[in-house]
């Protein structure tokens, strides 16, 4: 059984899953949190109050842009997409997260537990 | 099936943006509880038990408004300019100017001017100190702990020029420069104070934010 992630954590993980599934390829809001949740197990699992917020946040920010178009339904969503700004974010933060996991494994010893 | 952009609109009254972004944001979210809700009903539920879990995504409709019209709008209390370097070189200003008063205040005494040159370093220290921790590079750190020199030159420039329209000048070049004198003992004070917080600080640690 996969047990959910802290809060704390979570929150801290999500600009850079946000931005790694965005740089795959352009999603809409709902999409997004379906794909952290698939591709995490359900370990991260992000509500719509917890989504929007941190979308709104990373385009202010000019990470990733937002614009209407049709879905496969044929029904207006908002897409995102990764702009330049947030493909050389990026890089540096999971550079940052690795860091930040080896960093705990030599501590804590994560990888075995 | 519920009006979700009504519904969402209702719920979202606390939220303080221009009506075109509002109406962007209520489209958006009410397509995504429209997406959620079908997706419940695609695993079998029925209409009401959909809806009802459908508007458990959100509990804190206040709270969601609170947090997207921060996420969309509002900067930061201070920029990093502020916090590196105004706010420190305010800090080594005030406690400049009052370190005399308080001495005062204390009883103390008149603050002589050599005991004054021994409180500046501390002013120095203190405004180097708050730019450092906020992140401020070198050159932000010096000039915060020179900030109160550079205050008082300012002064003598300013009342100089208008002096210089003056019908009879009060402040001339000449007293410019033998006051501006004074600024040399300060600034070494100020700076003793700064070197301490001047060396980059060990790196090695990644914060993540």
């Amino acid at each position: 059984m996969t047990k959910r992630i802290r809060s704390q954590i979570a929150r801290g993980s999500a600009e850079l899953a946000i931005l790694a599934l965005l740089a795959e390829q352009p999603l809409y809001g709902f999409e997004i949190s379906k794909r952290i949740e698939g591709k995490t197990g359900g370990a991260l699992h992000f509500t719509l109050a917890s989504l929007y917020p941190m979308l709104y946040d990373l385009e202010k920010r000019g990470w990733i842009a937002g614009r209407w178009e049709p879905n496969h339904a044929g029904r207006d969503r908002r897409y995102y997409c990764l702009t330049p700004a947030g493909k050389k974010e990026l890089a540096p933060l999971r550079r940052e997260w690795n860091f930040f996991f080896q960093a705990l494994d030599r501590l804590a010893g994560v990888t075995n537990a | 099936m519920p009006d979700w952009i009504a519904l969402v609109r209702e719920r979202l009254l606390p939220l303080a943006l221009p009506p075109k972004e509002i109406q962007e944001v209520v489209a958006e979210l009410a397509a995504h509880l429209e997406d959620f809700y079908e997706e419940q009903i695609g695993k079998g539920l029925n209409e009401s038990e959909a809806l009802q879990r459908t508007l458990n995504e959100i509990v804190r409709w206040r709270r969601l408004a609170r947090n997207i019209q921060h996420a969309k709008h509002n900067e930061e209390t201070m920029n990093p300019r502020t916090k590196q370097l105004w706010l420190p070189g305010l800090v080594s200003l005030t406690t400049a100017i009052f370190s005399p008063m308080a001495v005062a205040f204390m009883r103390l005494g008149d603050l002589p001017q050599n005991l004054w040159l021994t409180l500046l370093p501390i002013c120095g220290a203190a405004a180097a100190y708050l730019s450092r921790r906020a992140g401020g590079q070198r050159f932000d750190r010096i000039v915060s702990a020179l900030f109160p020199v550079g205050a008082l030159l300012a002064c003598f420039c300013f009342i100089l020029l208008v002096s210089s329209f003056a019908t009879v000048p009060f402040f001339t070049l000449s007293d410019f420069v033998h006051y501006s004198k004074w600024a040399i003992p300060q600034g070494a004070a100020l700076l003793l104070g700064a070197l301490p917080f001047l060396r980059t600080q060990s790196g090695g640690t990644h914060s993540l934010s």
